[in-house]
C-alpha cells in the first residue's frame, strides 16, 4: 500500500469512527440524556479508540508495515548517528558481493549460460575420437551424415579462420567463419535484418548458390564497420582468401551466436564450400566441426549409433595406417551443444571456480566483519534494549529490529556492490577482449547473476545479522539496566564472541594472502623461465602465399625479397621466415625413424617440425651448440640437410655426438626423406612458459617434407617491436600487394597473452588478499580498542602500582599478535588444501610453499601490528588517576 | 471477544463468543441492505431484542476485515442526518459464505441441543 493511500486510510477511519460516536451521542440526547453526560457513555462504551484503530489496521494487514517503518526508521537513525559503522559495514559488504557478482557473471558467461539458439537441448556436437582424443569428423564424412542420416532434423558444419577482406579497396584482417550453408536454420537463428544462408547458398563450390557467393555478418561487425547502416545488405566484399573472391553480403547476425562457441567473436561466415576445394575433398583432415539437431523423439545414443554405422563405412574407404586410425578415426561421439563447443569452458573453468571460492572466503570475511561490528555496537546498545523490554517489547520485536538493521546494511551493501561489479565485469571484459586471441564476453548483468547476488545477500545478511539477533533475545532487562559502563552483563560472552570472530578473519586472510602470494609467485616463476631465446623485441606476423603462386618457385623467390627489403629498413636487426614461430599457438609433429633408436612406443617416433630461412636461429637469438645453421645454399636440389634441438638430440642420440647422423621421416612412406643432422641448437619453449622444452627437428624451407603456404615472418627490431608492424607491412605489400597478412604482434605480447590466466588469476586474488587483510585489520582495531576501552580500570590500577606505558602498551599488543597467531594456526591447514585444489594452476611454488607463505604472513603479522598498535597506544597514555576516575 | 447477554431477569452476563460467531452476525445484519457501522450495530440489537450488546469499538476491526476477505463492500455515502458515513454491503462472496455458515451453525446447534436433550435410557 503506498503512502497516499496508507494516509487517506487513516483518515476514512478517523471519519468512519467520529460518525459512530456522534451519531450514538445524537440518539442518547434524542432520549433525553443530557449532551455531556452522552459523550461520555458514548465514549465508554465504544471502549478505547486507539486501541480500536489498532485492531482495525491488523484487521487491513497494516501492521506489519507501520513495524517495519518504525524499525527502518530507527534503523536509519542509527546507521546515521554512526557513520563509521554504517559505512564500514556497508563498503565491506558491497566489496564481497561485487567480487561474488563479478566472478559469478564471469563463470555465468563462459561456463554456465546456455547458447541462445532454438531449443539448444537438442543440440549434439558430432565429433570423431580415438584413444588420443576427440575432434571434429572429416569434411566427406559430415556430407554424408547430411545426406543420408536419418536422425538428424539438420546438420551443419563450421570452422573458425582468420581471413582478410577489402572493403572500399581497404584491406583489414577479420575474424571470419567457414560454414555449411544449413548452419544458422540447424541452430535456429534468426537474422537481424536481410536473410540468413541458406542450404542453397553453398550448393556448388568455388561458386556458392543462385545468389552467387554471398556472406553474413554479424552484428558487431555491422557496427563497427559499416556504422549500423542497414545500406550494407547487398553490399559487396572481397575475400582474400586462395584467391580473391566476391561476395555478396545478405544479412546480419546476432554477434553472440555467430558460431556456437561463447566468446569467440566471428565478423564474418562465409559458405564452407567456398573454402579451399583440397580441404572439403581430403578425407581425413580434421578441420571443421559439425552441429546437429535431433528429429523429435530420436534419442542422442539412437543417433550416435546410426552416425557411428555411417563413419565405419566412410572409413573403409580411407587408407590410414593401423595406429593412426586408433587415435583419431576410431569411432563417432555425440556431445550436447548447449552450451557450446566448450574451449573457453576448458581453459577458464579451473581459473574461474579456484576465484569463485576465493570471493566467497572474501564475503565470509566480510560477514565477519559486519558480525563483529554488529557485536560491538548491541553491546553499546545493552541499555537501549533492557530499556525496550523492560517497558513492554516483545523479544519478536528486538529480533526483528536487529535482522532488520543486517537487511537494511546488505541492501544497501548490495547495491553499491552490483554498481561495483558492474565496474569490475566491464574492467575483467576489457581484460579479455585484448591481444590477438581475443575473447567476447556478454557480462552484462542478467537475472541469473541478479539472483545469484540477492541470494548471497539474503544469506549474508542471516549470516551476519543471525549471531547480534540471537544474544539480543536472550539478553536480561534487568542486569542491563543495573550495570554501568563496565561489567555489563554478557560484555565477557561478547569479548569471547569477538575475539572468536578476529579470529577467523585472521584465519580466512591468511588463506586469501597465502593464496595470492602462490600466484604472484607462480606467474613471476613462468615471467622469468629461460625460454632458450630471446623474446624481446621480436615483430612476428603470418604471411599466406596466394593460390597462383603456390608452389611456385615465384613464392620462393618473394620469401628472399621480402626479407631483403626488410633488412634493410633502419632499425631491423634480423629477419626470417618459419613455419610456425615459438609461442604463437602454431604447432606441427612429424613421425621419425632414427637408425640406432628403438622406439618404445609410437610416441617416441613424434617430433615438432619447423621449416625455418637460415636467419631463423639469429633472428630469435636462439644459440647453435654445434655444427653449422643453415645457409641459402640448402635448397631443394642440395642434399637433404636438419637441425636438432638439445631435447631431441638426447632422447634420439644420448650423449652421442649427432652432426653426421642421418634421420628419415616415416609420415610420408612413398618418399624416401633422409636427412643429414649438420647442427645442434640450444632447446627453446614452443608452446608453452609450464611445459619442458619438446623435440624438435628443423629443416630448410625449400627442403620442406611437405609443400608450405603459410610462413611465420619474425622481424628482430631495436627498440618497440610494435612500431615496426606498419612498415614491416609495406615492404611485404611492396613485393605483393595481395599478400594475406594475419596475426601481426610481438612475441614479447604472445607470451603475455599466454599467460592470461595466471594475471587474471593473481591480480584477483592479490585484490582479495589485500581485502581480507583489511577486513581483518578493521576487525582486529575493533576488539582491541573495546578491550582498552573495557580494561581501562585495570590499566589504570596497574600503572597506579607502578607499571610503565610501555608495559601496557605490550600487554596489548601482546593480545594482538595472540589472535592474529591464533587466525594464522587455524588458516594454515586450509593454506595446505587450498594449494592442492589449485595444484593445476600453480607453477614453480610448491603445493605448501613456504616463500610465499613466509611473506604472507609477514604481511599479516606487519598489519595486525599496525592495527593493534594504535588502541595499545592510548593505553599507554592513560593517565592512572583519569583512568581510575573513569569508573 | 465477549458479548453481554441480558438473561432472563435482565441481568448483564458476559459471554465468550465462538469464533467468527460476530462474523457471521454482522453478514447477515448487512445482508438485509446495505449499512454503515453505527446502523450494524442497531440491527444488530434490534435483531436480537436487545439482548445482544457487544463492545461498540469491536465492531470496526471485525468489520474491515471481512471486507479485506472481499465478503463485503464498502461506498462512501450520506446517512439519514445528512453526514457522510461508510455503508457495508453483502458482496456475492459474502452471501455464499453467509449461507455456508448459517447452515453450519444450525447443523450445529441441532447436534448440541440432540445431545442436551437426551434423555437416560429406560427413564
Amino acid at each position: 500500500m503506498s503512502f497516499w493511500r496508507r494516509k487517506k486510510f487513516e483518515r476514512d477511519m478517523e471519519v468512519e469512527l467520529g460518525f459512530h460516536i456522534d451519531a450514538y451521542v445524537d440518539d442518547l440526547v434524542r432520549s433525553g440524556i443530557d449532551r455531556k453526560e452522552a459523550e461520555r457513555r458514548a465514549r465508554l462504551e465504544f471502549g478505547a479508540l486507539e486501541a480500536t484503530k489498532d485492531e482495525c489496521r491488523q484487521a487491513r494487514g497494516l501492521q506489519w508495515m507501520d513495524e517495519l517503518r518504525a524499525d527502518l526508521r530507527l534503523t536509519f537513525r542509527t546507521l546515521r548517528r554512526n557513520p563509521g559503522f554504517a559505512a564500514i559495514a556497508i563498503l565491506s559488504l558491497a566489496l564481497g558481493i561485487g567480487a561474488n557478482t563479478a566472478i559469478f557473471g564471469l563463470m555465468d558467461a563462459v561456463m554456465l549460460r546456455a547458447l541462445p539458439v532454438r531449443d539448444a537441448g537438442r543440440l549434439m556436437f558430432v565429433r570423431i575420437a580415438g584413444t588420443d582424443g576427440r575432434d571434429g569428423p572429416p569434411y566427406p564424412y559430415f556430407e554424408l551424415l547430411r545426406d543420408q542420416a536419418a536422425s538428424y532434423e539438420g546438420i551443419a558444419a563450421f570452422s573458425m579462420s582468420n581471413m582478410e577482406i577489402v572493403i572500399d579497396g581497404g584491406r583489414e584482417q577479420v575474424r571470419g567463419a567457414w560454414v555449411s550453408g544449413y548452419f544458422y536454420q540447424t541452430l535456429g537463428v534468426a537474422p537481424l535484418s536481410g536473410r540468413t544462408l541458406a542450404a542453397y547458398d553453398d550448393q556448388t563450390p568455388g561458386k556458392g548458390g543462385r545468389d552467387g557467393a554471398v556472406a553474413v555478418i554479424s552484428r558487431a561487425f555491422w557496427q563497427q564497420r559499416f556504422g549500423g547502416n542497414p545500406a550494407v545488405v547487398g553490399r559487396t566484399v572481397h575475400i582474400m582468401f586462395d584467391t580473391e573472391r566476391t561476395v555478396t553480403i545478405v544479412g546480419v547476425m546476432p554477434s553472440e551466436i555467430m558460431l556456437p562457441e561463447p566468446g569467440r567473436p566471428v565478423d564474418i561466415a562465409v559458405p564452407i564450400t567456398l573454402s579451399d576445394p583440397a580441404m572439403l575433398r581430403d578425407r581425413v583432415s580434421l578441420w571443421i566441426e559439425t552441429v546437429a539437431r535431433l528429429k523429435p523423439g530420436v534419442s542422442p545414443e539412437q543417433a550416435r549409433i546410426e552416425s557411428n554405422t555411417l563413419f565405419q563405412a566412410y572409413m573403409t574407404g580411407v587408407r590410414l595406417a593401423p595406429d593412426v586410425h586408433k587415435r583419431l578415426y576410431d569411432h563417432t561421439e555425440l556431445r550436447p551443444a548447449a552450451k557450446g563447443l566448450g574451449g573457453l569452458r576448458a581453459q577458464f573453468s579451473q581459473p574461474l571456480t579456484a576465484m569463485m571460492i576465493l570471493a566467497g572466503l572474501v564475503l565470509l570475511a566480510a560477514c565477519v566483519n559486519v558480525a563483529n561490528l554488529m557485536l560491538a555496537r548491541a553491546t553499546a546498545c545493552q541499555k537501549e534494549f533492557a530499556v525496550r523490554l523492560a517497558i513492554g517489547a516483545g523479544r519478536g520485536r528486538l529480533i526483528r529490529q536487529t535482522l532488520t538493521e543486517a537487511l537494511v546494511l546488505v541492501g544497501s551493501g548490495a547495491a553499491l556492490g552490483i554498481w561495483l561489479a558492474g565496474q569490475g565485469e566491464a574492467a575483467l571484459a576489457a581484460f579479455f577482449a585484448e591481444g590477438q586471441y581475443k575473447i567476447v564476453l556478454d557480462l552484462s548483468l542478467n537475472g541469473h547473476v541478479l539472483l545469484f547476488t540477492l541470494t548471497v545477500a539474503v544469506m549474508s545478511g542471516l549470516a551476519f545479522g543471525v549471531l547480534p539477533a540471537l544474544r539480543a533475545s536472550r539478553f536480561d532487562p534487568g542486569a542491563g539496566l543495573q550495570s554501568g559502563s563496565r561489567g555489563i552483563a554478557g560484555s565477557r560472552l561478547s569479548m569471547r564472541l569477538g575475539r572468536a570472530l578476529v579470529i577467523t578473519q585472521v584465519a580466512l586472510s591468511t588463506v586469501l594472502l597465502a593464496g595470492a602470494a602462490m600466484f604472484i609467485r607462480t606467474l613471476s616463476q613462468l615471467e622469468s623461465v629461460d625460454l632458450g631465446f630471446n623474446p624481446e623485441g621480436i615483430l612476428t606476423m603470418e604471411v599466406t602465399s596466394e593460390r597462383q603462386a603456390f608452389g611456385a618457385p615465384q613464392w620462393q623467390a618473394a620469401q628472399a625479397e621480402v626479407l631483403d627489403r626488410i633488412r634493410r629498413l633502419p632499425g631491423v636487426r634480423s629477419a626470417s621466415w618459419a613455419t610456425m614461430s615459438p609461442m604463437s599457438g602454431r604447432d606441427r609433429g612429424a613421425i621419425l625413424d632414427v637408425p640406432g633408436f628403438a622406439p618404445r612406443t609410437d610416441r617416441d617416433r613424434v617430433v615438432h617440425l619447423a621449416a625455418i630461412s637460415p636467419e631463423y636461429f639469429e633472428t630469435l637469438g636462439l644459440g647453435l651448440l654445434l655444427g653449422r645453421a643453415f645457409t641459402a645454399r640448402d635448397d631443394a636440389t642440395a642434399a637433404k640437410v636438419a637441425i636438432l634441438n638439445q631435447t631431441a638430440a638426447r632422447f634420439y642420440f644420448g650423449s652421442a655426438n649427432p652432426i653426421g647422423k642421418t634421420v628419415r621421416f616415416a609420415n610420408y612412406p612413398t618418399h624416401d626423406l633422409v636427412y643429414e643432422i649438420v647442427g645442434l641448437v640450444k632447446d627453446s619453449r614452443h608452446d608453452s612458459l609450464r611445459e619442458q622444452p619438446s623435440r624438435f627437428i628443423y629443416l630448410p624451407i625449400p627442403q620442406s617434407v611437405e609443400r608450405i603456404r603459410r610462413l611465420s615472418l619474425d622481424v628482430r627490431c631495436a627498440g618497440d617491436a610494435a612500431t615496426f608492424a606498419a612498415p614491416v607491412k609495406q615492404e611485404l605489400q611492396a613485393v605483393r600487394p595481395a599478400f594475406p597478412i594475419n596475426d601481426i604482434s610481438t612475441i614479447a605480447r604472445q607470451i603475455r597473452q599466454s599467460l592470461r590466466n595466471e594475471r587474471l588469476v593473481m591480480a584477483l586474488s592479490t585484490a582479495f588478499g589485500v581485502l581480507a587483510l583489511m577486513l581483518a585489520c578493521i576487525g582486529l582495531y575493533g576488539v582491541l580498542a573495546y578491550a582498552v576501552t573495557r580494561r581501562t580500570g585495570e590499566i589504570g590500577i596497574r600503572m597506579a602500582l607502578g607499571a610503565t606505558g610501555t608495559e601496557m602498551i605490550w600487554l596489548m599488543l601482546r593480545e594482538a599478535l595472540a589472535l592474529a597467531a591464533s587466525g594464522v594456526a587455524i588458516g594454515t591447514p586450509a593454506v595446505w588444501l587450498l594449494g592442492h585444489l589449485a595444484r593445476a594452476l600453480l607453477f614453480g611454488a610448491g603445493l605448501f610453499d613456504l616463500p610465499a607463505f613466509a611473506c604472507a604472513l609477514l604481511v599479516l603479522l606487519v598489519f595486525a601490528a599496525i592495527a593493534g598498535i594504535v588502541p595499545a597506544h592510548r593505553a599507554g597514555r592513560l593517565d592512572p588517576m583519569s583512568a581510575l576516575r573513569c569508573e | 471477544m465477549y458479548i453481554i447477554l441480558l438473561d432472563g431477569r435482565g441481568m448483564k452476563k458476559q459471554v465468550e463468543l465462538v469464533q467468527g460467531t460476530l462474523d457471521m452476525l454482522i453478514l447477515k445484519a448487512v445482508s438485509l441492505g446495505g449499512l454503515h457501522g453505527y446502523g450494524v450495530l442497531l440491527r444488530l440489537q434490534q435483531l436480537t431484542g436487545g439482548q445482544l450488546q457487544i463492545q461498540q469499538g469491536s465492531l470496526y476491526p471485525a468489520l474491515y476485515r471481512l471486507e479485506r476477505q472481499g465478503l463485503i463492500a464498502s461506498e462512501w455515502g450520506e446517512s439519514d442526518n445528512k453526514r457522510k458515513a461508510k455503508f457495508y454491503t453483502l458482496t456475492a462472496a459474502g452471501r455464499k459464505q453467509l449461507k455456508a455458515e448459517a447452515e453450519s451453525w444450525n447443523r450445529f446447534s441441532l447436534v448440541v441441543a440432540s445431545v442436551l436433550g437426551a434423555v437416560p435410557e429406560g427413564s
